[in-house]
């Protein structure tokens, strides 16, 4: 194989060459980013823990199930421990930008939840008083809090009394071994919200949320899923157990259409490249027809000389990926931490970007294909008489 | 003197292949944003233009949308009553009605689940939205029994939303006896009794009042006066701008993923335009050479190669707006972001759209044609005659 | 001396626009190893279709063509291209080098062909471009040297391989007195001392006149072959 006639033929054109590589890469980039947001909106469920139940109201995801309903799950068989998972809906007033807080049991999150990690602060700390609340990496790293950091929350659904925020305080920094549970979260006591509203400090709905249950190591699901909801059966609030992926799934189903129309815009996108790129391809096959005669002549056969333009078509379009997948990379963290929030789990994993060079490879085989085919069919003498 | 336009068009149909693909290039690129746009329109439209500005929507204060929102029955009564600013029907009674609204765990009828609005309305709701409340199937809805009307849209993506069928909100089965019709979210939704669906969901506090207003008052004043309310706080709009409101997240999400899609795809259209053109410039050198010196001077002949790439874009643009046509009219839905419910709209090929495409498409096209119409200009003559 | 080529009853026959044109037509001869023969004729006589034919660039519609005890009529493309590899070493008019590559590069690219190794290649690259007197402009592209120096780096990749038969096709058509002179002596060297046999088509009587025989043409056909006998005294 000439790979130094190659390599000189693909330099020759250095803009074309360079154009060409670039517009490849931008095409790989985007379906980067397009893959790994499907990727991440699966993400949730495909990393779901079997031996984690979600317990909802049947009705809506809007409706809070009662706080009697703890002890009475909680003697379901084969259910280890829960918690109460209440959304707070908060704003940080300093500074906009949407971060999720739930209220939970404080002693039992991270028995629940065991892919959380500590890495700063404390458990026992967050534990050890109403106000703690524990914060996740991203969010932490994004906002520049650190352990001790004051965080005064307003809730719309829970006003207080006074008319001012709620106080809280980071006592603990987690990060999550798994994409079940989010880095730009942060987490408080429950019981701190239950008390307020109780006391009458502060408004709002006096409900739990959803309860998140962990199973005895041995049960089976299906079979606690079917007990809660039979024990509830007749209210007050019906509910509906699920497991944690089924949960996590019912988000995603909510997004309708949307990673279909992302799949089907990377789609677009590279079939536009696709024609640009077997173009310039034609182009460079025809230029270099002359070429194609010169090596014929001397002996190399017509097999070799077409695999001269498709390994040309193949470097481009390897670069062009390689070029796109480095762009990604490079971009990924950032976009995360913007995303963060609101998609939890958006990174570029080695699946989207074995997938993203497969695709350049194969981009570069059907591009390479016309030329190729034509330089095998040339006729040498028509083919030395071909101008350049 | 200027080179005739005609020299440009006539080249553009003598080279059909590249021509052909620049124009599918842009065309493809333009067609994505295109889509984008239509799908961010028809979602904007269906809350924006639906919305009227002479209903006002009264919510608690702070309450950014009325699933937030919670008035109690109490104050419904007295806002219903005893506000001179509401006009009154026929018969003399205020033009006011109080609602319920909670988004409800639904199955669709492909596959997965979404929220869907369960609204609990009073007779006067009717009266105050009037001919826009269309009933197509079926009959209206009786007060205080356990009948619901569907809105159309529901009836094609919803499961259990047919005539005859029967829906169960928590423990309490009501049926379907009716399907209406409206432009805006309402066709989305689900409507029942106040007090039945309030009971069945155990909702103690209704959600808003809305009312006719009389006309001429100033709104703003209104709201103000509203706002500080010593017995009945509450925050006052026009469901016009209620309704434009409730785009917020999603609206800007989309235009964001059109921007984004649109400014990644347009570096690989323009990057792969200049690559054609270049390469139908080197074709034409020793057209050029005659050109020049022929007597037409540089500036000229650049413009003469501008205005063919911004032909190429022209074509491209219009071919995007093809290709995105038949997209105009297709029903697709995704969840509110602001109100967590399913919402149905269609694509919208707006004239604002086509705008932004033929825009977009004419700078990719001057992109696209700068650096080899100034190449071009650049020629010496001498060797461009010299080349074939 | 064997004979090295025998052409027997070959035609070429080409159907342009309806047109049937016998380019090659029934033509026999044979041609001695170690000889150096001129074809000679006006345009379209069939010179070069003849000269294709005994290179394996082209193949007969009738009759036979056997080089060095092979009927390469009837090889496949891929035996074809590996005999040529082997045999043959091409000079065209027009020199077709590839631009891209300098002139040491363009004398290498046949040896690709062969088993020798990195090292290997060079070394007979250069004695090539030592043959040729190229030596010291070895590492320039085609575009800046002259037409002579181009067509002798041609030579020196067509006798790389060392194979046993060089076919010019109007080798210096396109070079100065000068220059022609240099590369028709270089051709007769090759000839002289390395055994090489040469088939070159020429318009040109005085290159005819380094050429041992001269092998007119006409309209498809053989006329003659003269040999050309020494000069007396010379």
């Amino acid at each position: 194989m000439p790979l130094r006639l190659i390599f000189r033929n693909l330099l020759k054109h250095k803009l074309r060459f360079v154009l060409t590589v670039a517009a490849l890469g931008m095409a790989v980039f985007l379906v980067c980013v397009l893959r790994s947001l499907v990727v991440a909106l699966d993400a949730g469920v495909r990393a779901a823990k079997s031996d984690r139940l979600v317990v909802q109201s049947a009705v809506s995801l809007f409706v809070d199930l009662p706080l009697s309903y703890e002890t009475k799950i909680g003697s379901v068989d084969g259910v280890r421990t829960l918690t109460q998972f209440k959304y707070f809906g908060g704003t940080y007033q300093e500074e906009p930008g949407y971060f999720a807080q739930f209220g939970v049991d404080a002693g039992r999150l991270l028995e629940i939840y065991d892919e959380m990690e500590i890495v700063d602060g404390s458990q026992e700390e967050f534990a050890r008083h109403r106000t703690h609340c524990l914060i996740g990496k991203v969010l932490a790293e994004g906002r520049g809090w650190k352990v001790g950091q004051r965080v005064p929350l307003v809730s719309d659904m829970f006003p207080r009394a006074d008319g001012g925020p709620w106080e809280f305080t980071v006592a603990g920094i987690y990060r999550s071994r798994s994409s079940t549970v989010d880095e730009s979260t942060l987490f408080f006591h429950f019981d701190y919200l239950f008390e307020s509203v109780e006391s009458g400090s502060a408004e709002g709905p006096n409900g739990a949320g959803v309860y998140a249950v962990l199973l005895e190591p041995g049960a089976d699901p299906v079979a606690v899923m079917r007990d809660i909801d039979a024990m509830f059966q007749n209210g007050p609030q019906r509910v509906q157990t699920t497991t944690e992926a089924e949960f996590n799934a019912q988000f995603v189903t909510m997004m309708g259409n949307v990673p279909f129309f992302l799949s089907m815009i990377g789609g677009g996108v590279l079939a536009a490249i696709l024609l640009a790129v077997v173009n310039t391809m034609m182009l460079a096959g025809r230029e270099q027809t002359r070429d194609a005669g010169v090596l014929k002549s001397l002996g190399f056969t017509d097999g070799a000389v077409s695999g001269v333009l498709l390994t040309q078509s193949l470097i481009v379009c390897l670069l062009g990926g390689l070029l796109g997948v480095a762009a990604a990379l490079a971009v990924s963290e950032p976009l995360a931490a913007v995303l963060g929030p609101n998609v939890a789990g958006f990174a570029l994993t080695s699946e989207v970007i074995l997938q993203a060079l497969l695709i350049s490879l194969a981009l570069g085989l059907l591009a390479g294909l016309g030329p190729a085919v034509r330089a095998r069919r040339l006729e040498v003498v028509e083919a030395l008489r071909a101008e350049v | 003197m200027f080179v005739p336009l005609s020299y440009n068009l006539k080249s553009l149909l003598v080279r059909r292949a590249s021509t052909a693909l620049t124009v599918v290039s842009i065309g493809a690129t333009v067609a994505v944003l295109a889509g984008v746009l239509s799908l961010q329109q028809g979602f904007e439209t269906l809350f924006k233009e639906t919305g009227r500005a002479d209903v006002a929507v009264f919510l608690r204060p702070g309450a950014g949308s009325e699933g937030e929102s919670g008035i109690s029955r109490e104050k419904a009564d007295v806002l219903k009553k005893s506000l001179a600013e509401i006009a009154l029907n026929a018969a003399g009674l205020p033009l006011a009605s109080a609602e319920s609204y909670l988004a409800v765990r639904m199955r669709k009828l492909d596959s997965g689940e979404t929220n869907v609005p369960i609204r609990g309305v009073e007779p006067m709701t009717f009266e105050i939205f009037g001919d826009q409340i269309r009933v197509t199937a079926g009959q209206r809805l009786r007060p205080g029994t356990d009948e619901v009307i569907v809105g159309r849209k529901l009836t094609r993506r919803v499961r259990g939303c047919q005539l005859g069928e029967v829906i169960t909100l928590n423990t309490t089965p009501f049926r379907v006896v009716g399907v209406f019709d409206c432009e805006g979210p309402f066709s989305s939704e689900i409507w029942g009794d106040l007090d039945r669906i309030a009971d069945a969901l155990e909702r103690p506090v209704y959600n808003r009042v809305i009312a006719r207003l009389k006309p001429g008052l100033d709104v703003q004043a209104f709201a103000e006066r509203m706002a500080d309310h010593k017995d009945v706080p509450v925050k006052v709009q026009t469901e016009r701008a209620y309704l434009a409101d409730q785009t917020g997240a999603l609206s800007i999400t989309l235009r964001v993923i059109g921007v984004f899609l649109a400014t990644i795809m347009g570096v690989a259209a323009v990057f792969t335009s200049t690559n054609t053109m270049l390469a139908a410039l080197a074709a034409r050198s020793h057209e050029i050479g005659i050109l020049l010196s022929v007597g037409f001077r540089p500036i000229p002949v650049f413009l003469s190669f501008m205005s063919e790439a911004l032909v190429l874009g022209l074509f491209g643009g219009v071919l995007g707006i093809l290709i995105t046509l038949p997209l105009s009219g297709v029903e697709t839905g995704t969840t509110n972001w602001n109100t967590f419910t399913e919402v149905a709209f269609a694509f919208r090929v707006t004239p604002q759209v086509m705008k932004s495409a033929i825009l977009f498409a004419l700078i990719l096209g001057l992109f696209g044609g700068a650096l080899p119409a100034w190449r071009a200009a650049r020629m010496d003559p001498v060797e461009a005659l010299r080349r074939r | 001396m064997s004979t090295l080529i025998e052409l027997s009853g070959v035609s070429r026959i080409y159907t342009r626009g309806g047109e049937t044109v016998r380019a090659l037509d029934n033509a026999s001869l044979s041609i001695e190893e170690g000889g150096f023969y001129a074809f000679m004729g006006p345009s379209g006589s069939g010179k070069t279709t003849l000269l294709n034919l005994v290179g394996g660039l082209d193949r007969p519609d009738q009759g036979t063509v056997v080089v060095g005890g092979s009927s390469i009529d009837a090889m496949s493309g891929a035996e074809l291209a590996h005999w040529r590899a082997e045999n043959v070493g091409f000079v065209f008019q027009g020199f077709n080098l590839i631009p891209v590559l300098t002139a040491r590069e363009n004398v290498e690219l046949p040896l690709l062909l062969s088993p020798l190794s990195r090292k290997e290649r060079r070394e007979h690259a250069r004695n090539a471009l030592e043959l040729v007197d190229l030596t010291d402009r070895a590492d320039h592209r085609p575009s800046q040297l002259s037409g002579g120096q181009q067509q002798r780096a041609a030579i020196a990749r067509a006798i790389v391989s060392d194979p046993r038969l060089i076919l010019a096709d109007e080798p210096t058509g396109d070079l100065d007195r000068a220059s022609a002179d240099g590369v028709l002596d270089l051709l007769a060297k090759l000839n002289r001392t390395l055994g090489k046999t040469i088939l070159m088509v020429t318009h040109d009587p005085r290159a005819a006149d380094h050429a041992g025989f001269t092998v007119h043409l006409d309209k498809g056909r053989l006329e003659s072959v003269d040999e050309k006998v020494a000069a007396a005294g010379a």
